[in-house]
């Protein structure tokens, strides 16, 4: 858990983060998001002490984070930035071993670890181990990013922008990978981002900054059904509500009983894409298939324009 | 063709080098026509090869002695203790280069006395500049985010600057050291008028007793031995370079 705790950074006399207090809870994912100036890469960086706060206080699972040497705290937190950082004088498996060696682990423990990261990540040891940086793609890079952030095993994960440097096609897979990383480590990760979408794709809260203020800090559902303020709203965008609403539910949540005609859907697609494959095959039925491939019963047209609606 | 014939007039010129200073007297016919009827062709006041040797020992450890001065301090101005005192340094590392070497010699044979040291001394604060400049821009201009990580990751300052930044900077700083060594080895020449042993012997004797082939002989070691090593120096920082990834 962390508790973030009338946390303030001025920066000659202006806030940039101005008495921000919330609680993340652990093993989730929160996305703090903001225009640029908003102060939300600040407050991730206090969280790791990158920035000291000029007020208040950080504690996690209960501890001040002001209560060991900084170096040592970063050392427990993983941090994943955009354009990844990796060290181009280093291999790809020295990168990723990087804050194991820092903590003096064992070397047969650093290799083991990390083959299971890039395993885990889909980077043959074999090949990509003994590889330099500038050998790998932008895709590829990111991903020893990250897997460099997860190599000691930390309770938290801190991410700035990290798939922001990624073309479209690369960086929907990122964050499809991410998600399935954090169910199967339990790590909880704060990611700053500017992108709503990924937000919304990949947030259990969000928190929403404005000129170094906290404006909300909700679920997804409750910030695109009672927007705390304007801004939030705008940011949502007005005529992104409905489709908001159905990106954060998948298929399993819609399915009612009864059959329909044509090629299953997997339970855990959005529902936002199951409306858009009904739209465009021009249906207003399609079955659904949980992971098995056995059929759980269908999504209709209607039941999703249901969901879609304002709640009354 | 074009990619090995550099390697191989690299070689050549090397095996050249080597053949005049083991054995001047095989090159006596090449320089004869140069010399009065009874004048040496080939210096006879010393082994070419000794002096070559001292020449070479001079130069080294000035640059030895430049390089742990010049690269010290380019550390210490960029932390952030020492940033305040990075104009003051950079302008005491000016006045050692723009300072005539001959200058210094003068000034310094009445404190050390005549022969190496205070060709040593010339030597030195001539060749802080290149490095102490390169040095500079090497550690001031780290990809930002590399550094980032770095420091993300929880690497101290120390850690920082010997596992990060001195190893990406190396190539530029090796690069000052270059220049350097290569300026040092011109410079040196002039060591010998205060009596340091050097080739510039042969250059003076050559010069005193109007011996072209003395002059000519000592120059072309001089400018072989920095053709030479200029590229060793180059082919290193290309490896460096390219196992920096950059």
């Amino acid at each position: 858990m962390i508790e973030i705790d009338g946390i303030t950074k001025r920066y000659d006399g202006t806030a940039v983060v101005d008495n921000v207090t919330m609680t993340i809870a652990p093993r989730t994912v929160t996305v703090i998001v903001g225009t640029s100036g908003s102060g939300k890469t600040t407050l991730l960086r206090m969280i790791n002490r990158l920035v000291e706060p000029s007020a208040g206080a950080i504690r996690l699972d209960g501890d001040d984070n002001r209560s060991m040497p900084g170096y040592e705290l970063r050392r427990r937190i993983g941090y994943a930035i955009q354009g990844h950082g990796l060290f181009p004088h280093r291999t790809v498996a020295q990168n990723i071993a990087t804050v194991p060696v820092l903590l003096g682990w064992d070397k047969g423990r650093i290799d083991a670890k990390v083959r299971e990261l890039l395993a885990l990540f889909q980077l043959d040891p074999a090949i990509f181990a003994a590889r330099f940086p500038h050998e790998l793609s932008g895709g590829q890079q990111q991903r020893v990013g990250v897997a460099r952030a997860l190599a000691a095993e930390p309770k938290v994960l801190l991410m700035d922008e990290p798939f922001g440097a990624l073309d479209p096609i690369i960086r929907a897979k990122a964050q499809a990978d991410l998600l399935d990383i954090q169910r199967l480590l339990k790590t909880t990760i704060v990611l700053v981002t500017h992108d709503m979408d990924e937000a919304f794709h990949l947030a259990d809260k969000i928190a929403v900054m404005d000129k170094g203020e906290l404006v909300q800090y909700g679920t997804p559902a409750e910030l695109v059904t009672n927007p705390a303020t304007e801004f939030v709203q705008t940011l949502i965008g007005a005529s992104e509500r409905p489709f908001r609403l159905l990106s954060i539910e998948t298929a399993g949540q819609a399915v009612e009983p009864g059959t329909a005609d044509g090629q299953p859907v997997d339970a855990a697609t959005s529902q936002r894409d199951v409306l858009s494959e009904l739209l465009w095959t021009g249906r207003d039925a399609l079955p659904v298939a949980a992971a098995d491939g056995t059929l759980i019963g269908k999504v209709t047209l209607e039941g999703l324009a249901r969901r879609a609606a304002r709640p009354q | 063709m074009r990619a090995w014939l550099p390697s191989l007039l690299r070689a050549a010129l090397l095996a050249i080098l080597l053949a005049f200073l083991v054995s001047p007297g095989w090159f006596e016919p090449l320089l004869k026509p140069l010399v009065q009827d009874n004048a040496p062709a080939i210096y006879n006041q010393g082994s070419l090869l000794t002096l070559t040797l001292l020449h070479l020992r001079t130069v080294a450890i000035a640059t030895i002695a430049a390089i742990i001065v010049a690269v010290t301090l380019a550390i210490l101005v960029t932390r952030p203790f020492g940033a305040e005192f990075l104009p003051l340094s950079r302008s005491l590392v000016n006045v050692g280069q723009t300072f005539p070497p001959v200058a210094v010699l003068a000034l310094a044979v009445p404190a050390l006395g005549f022969g190496e040291k205070p060709t040593l001394v010339a030597l030195f604060l001539y060749g802080l500049l290149p490095i102490f400049e390169n040095t500079l821009t090497g550690l001031t201009t780290l990809p930002p985010s590399v550094m980032e990580a770095a420091r993300g990751a929880g690497m101290t300052d120390r850690q920082r600057l010997f596992r990060v930044e001195l190893p990406l900077a190396m190539p530029v700083i090796l690069a000052g050291v270059r220049l350097s060594v290569v300026i040092s080895l011109a410079t040196a020449t002039i060591g010998s008028t205060v009596a340091a042993k050097t080739l510039g012997e042969v250059i003076i004797a050559g010069l005193q007793s109007n011996n072209i082939a003395f002059v000519l002989q000592g120059g072309l070691i001089v400018g072989a031995l920095a053709v030479l090593i200029y590229d060793g120096l180059s082919a290193i920082e290309a490896v460096l370079a390219r196992r920096a990834g950059l």
